[in-house]
């Protein structure tokens, strides 16, 4: 029998005038049987994207063919037939609703085949009850959280009963939640014999599939099992990516486990065959609770804060929140989507003014009518999520030097402002001053969007997902600047949903959940409250998940444990006692 | 409490599920009635008429279950305007008549007086009216209606299909593009930019406006394309005739109501004239 999908030799150029530009894809062959389970990985710009555009006939090749089913994707006879073979779930959530009401955009494809309405009602019905969205059919699209909508996007391709599904980086805008969730159904969905091939940034999800292919610079250059492809490091790291932490840490744990099996490529499963102690062993004591202490930089007492107040569409996003950051020091906020987090961040440079509750800042009390987000902007810098859709200029220089000229700058110390705050996050000054802002990579833009907050020389820094949508090797780089303002003595505010980055950038957390404090404390304290942060729909960092099981299973494990490093110390203190 | 909260005060645009008599009344028989009222209300030149139509749209806002404080906060915005509207209109159109009070060039006459308040009375009916048209029809609602209502126009062969469709996708759009423009302004704000302040002559003020306006638009570009590459995936215009899920069915109170939206608006145009 032929493959579902049989790509042949395919070269794609964005723009075949150009012959100077290099091609997105070049040379990619490659066969996708059916019912198999694949992971795309690769840096940004490494032709994911395009490749998987051909799959489907959105794109179709400068040279080379693509075949679905053994249909050719450039005859546009095909195309129907083509696109109701492989179904497409998108990035962004929001930007793939095509309806006002969710269930008329399930129906939004059958409606286009021209399939008669019974047809179509039976299909809506059974893709929204899949997705588990059914209850939610007579809503508006836009009132569903990102991870809702996703699901309500995946129905929408389900009712065109595709052979095979393609997820373009389809968890890259969800909370731990809603990725689960996504991540769930792919596997559900392979077990009842759908084709899934999946693009992802995140190296625990790509160790699930059955396969991983990793592109890099529009060529392929790994294809096979997650054992083989995840075994060299050296080469993943070369192609800028990164370990599945269950791999890392499985590595780190044999040096103690040395009969932990060898493929070990899910947390679940390393979890799973953690051996348990022969003798009970005496638990370290859990340390007294740890206070901020120190000059306070940020306090926040009883905030409450709620959203079209005086309208039937009041909802209320944050209740009595209590906050407390000292100087120079370095505060975490947790919480799915719609926890308020947003919202605490905009109430901390005075975007939203304190409407119960008092906000203060270090100079600044936020209660006093006169002060604004004006006055207060040079001393706290907010990052938004996704900065780099707020670009206005043209060149990177510009766009830096946009904040400090509204404070009238003369020319020299304008450019000296602009030059220092470039250095801070790592982007050459001469290099990348006059450089086209949209020309620049995914992990640059991030980097002038930082910049440009630098330039107005904060004392306090609030990132909200500073890390979202970067590939691994990005992610790293500017975790490094953020860990280096920090030690200039920045007070930061992060929130994200990667506990990863929270747990080699912050040093105390703030869980929020449907807009009120759910836990406080230090990153251990926190984080070893596994039960508790996993009830709240949240997922702890991989090495305090380890920390737990290992704890449960009798071994004397501390609960400061946050990251490898930590791990690695604990492990080692009771290597005797595993043989 | 924030002067970044777009969507707050914006009355008018939102849609209300309240599930009420007036919801559950066939989609086409609602954009007919709305039509036939809003209508008449424009083009009516009968005092009684007008009042029975404020008296109409609050009955309307009444059976449609919605809260009228809610409602009239809609009027609140474009109230000093409409006032202003009057005041201009009593003075400048004093037309012939008895002289109630002279001041300079301005008189004051019961003529004028009567066109100020019959303009007044004829905004609010007209803001009232649409308010409960955009409360009680949602925008599927109306594409599909329209759909319907304009599918014999296909028979002559324009293009109805793609063009109801470009009315949804804009409908689409709008709040979109109202959380789009909040979170603008608000990232511009926070690097310092001077939201609000006016200062400056127009060219500096529009300048002052493009670090809020060219991300909105490359937002927006962003986003256009990739509803199309969304249908494009799904199919859309890959097949000739499309179908839909809905079916509508004319009932009796449809009729009923109908009919008694026509007579009102007969009333409305003619009453007492």
């Amino acid at each position: 029998m032929s493959p579902l999908i049989e790509v042949e030799d395919i070269t794609y150029l964005h723009d075949v005038q150009d012959a100077a530009l290099q091609p997105a894809l070049c040379g990619v062959s490659l066969q996708v049987e059916a019912g198999e389970m694949v992971a795309v990985v690769g840096s940004n710009g490494s032709g994911k994207t395009t490749l998987a555009r051909h799959l489907n006939g959105l794109l179709l090749p400068t040279q080379g063919k693509v075949w679905v089913s053994g249909l050719d994707t450039t005859i546009p006879e095909n195309r129907p037939q083509i696109l109701s073979t492989v179904g497409m779930v998108f990035q962004f959530p929001e930007d793939q609703m095509v309806s006002t009401v969710v269930e008329e955009d399930v129906a939004f494809g059958p409606e286009n085949l021209g399939l008669p309405r019974e047809e179509i009602r039976q299909r809506v019905e059974a893709a929204l009850r899949e997705v588990g969205m059914w209850e939610a059919r007579t809503r508006p699209p836009h009132l569903l959280s990102a991870g809702q909508m996703q699901r309500v996007a995946l129905a929408g391709i389900l009712a065109l009963h595709p052979r095979c599904i393609l997820f373009d980086e389809a968890t890259a805008m969800l909370d731990p939640a809603g990725r689960r969730m996504v991540m769930e159904m792919m596997h559900r969905l392979h077990r009842e014999g759908v084709t899934i091939i999946y693009i992802t940034h995140y190296m625990e999800e790509a160790a699930q599939a059955e396969r991983v292919i990793v592109l890099d610079q529009g060529k392929v250059a790994l294809d096979g099992c997650p054992n083989e492809v995840f075994a060299d490091e050296g080469r993943l790291r070369s192609l800028g990516l990164d370990m599945p932490p269950a791999v890392s840490a499985a590595g780190l744990l044999r040096e103690v486990f040395p009969q932990l099996p060898e493929d070990l490529l899910t947390m679940d499963a390393l979890l799973a065959a953690l051996p348990a102690a022969e003798e009970s062993l005496s638990q370290p004591q859990k340390p007294a609770p740890q206070f901020a202490v120190g000059e306070a930089m940020i306090e926040v007492n009883g905030l409450s804060h709620t959203y079209l107040l005086d309208t039937p569409f009041a909802h209320q996003a944050l209740r009595n929140v209590d906050m407390y950051v000292s100087k120079g020091g370095a505060q975490g906020l947790i919480g799915g989507t719609g926890s308020g987090k947003s919202t605490l961040m905009q109430h901390l440079n005075c975007l939203f003014k304190p409407f119960t509750g008092q906000v203060r800042v270090g100079p600044f009390d936020f209660n006093q009518p006169e002060v604004s987000v004006y006055q207060v902007c040079q001393t706290v810098g907010l990052v938004f999520q996704n900065p780099e859709a707020q670009f206005f200029e043209q060149y990177a220089g510009d766009e830096i030097a946009y904040g400090p000229r509204l404070q009238g700058l003369d020319r020299p110390a304008l450019r000296q402002r602009v030059r220092w705050a470039m250095e801070m996050v790592g982007l050459d000054f001469e290099e990348f001053k006059d450089r086209f802002v949209y020309t620049l990579s995914g992990g640059e833009k991030r980097k002038v969007a930082l910049a440009a907050i630098l330039a107005l020389q904060p004392e306090v820094l609030l990132l909200d997902e500073p890390t979202a949508g970067l590939d691994p090797q990005s992610r790293l780089e500017l975790i490094a600047h953020l860990q280096t303002l920090r030690k200039a003595g920045i007070t930061l505010v992060v929130s994200s949903h990667h506990m990863d980055d929270l747990a080699s950038l912050t040093d105390r957390l703030l869980v929020l959940h449907k807009g009120d404090v759910a836990m406080e404390g230090t990153l251990g304290e926190v984080f070893s409250g596994v039960e508790a942060l996993l009830a709240l729909d949240l997922a702890p960092p991989p090495a305090a998940l380890i920390a737990d099981a290992l704890r449960k299973k009798g071994w004397p494990v501390p609960v400061n444990v946050i990251n490898f490093a930590g791990l690695a110390k604990a492990l080692a203190n009771f290597s005797g006692g595993a043989r | 409490m924030s002067e970044f909260e777009f969507m707050r005060g914006m009355t008018f645009g939102q849609y209300l599920p309240t599930g009420s008599m007036i919801h559950r009344l066939d989609a086409r028989a609602r954009i007919v009635i709305f039509t036939a009222i809003l209508g008449a209300v424009t083009i009516s030149r009968s005092y009684t008429g007008l009042i029975l139509s404020l008296v109409m749209a609050c009955v309307g806002l009444a059976l449609a279950s919605i809260p009228l404080r809610y409602a009239l906060q809609g009027l609140l915005p474009p109230l000093p305007f409409l006032v202003v509207l009057a005041v201009l209109q009593v003075f400048l159109n004093p037309g012939d008549g008895e002289v109630l009070f002279q001041f300079w060039v301005m008189k004051l006459t019961a003529h004028g007086l009567f066109t100020g308040a019959m303009l007044l009375l004829r905004f609010l009916s007209l803001v009232l009216g649409l308010t409960l048209t955009t409360f009680t029809l949602s925008s599927s609602e109306l594409i599909l209606g329209l759909h319907l209502l304009l599918r014999p126009l296909g028979r002559l062969g324009l293009p109805v299909q793609d063009v109801v469709f470009m009315v949804q996708a804009t409908l689409r759009f709008i709040p979109f593009l109202m959380q789009s423009a909040e979170r603008v302004v608000k990232a511009q704000a926070s690097r310092g930019a001077p939201w609000g302040k006016g200062s400056g002559g127009p060219l500096r003020r529009a300048r002052q406006a493009m670090p809020m306006i060219l991300p909105l638009f490359m937002n927006s570009l962003r986003r256009a394309e990739n509803l199309a590459l969304a249908m494009d995936a799904r199919g859309y215009g890959s097949h000739d005739e499309r179908t839909s899920m809905y079916e509508l069915h004319f009932r009796l109170l449809d009729w009923f109501a109908l009919g008694v939206s026509f007579l009102l608006a007969a009333g409305i145009v003619a009453w007492g004239r």
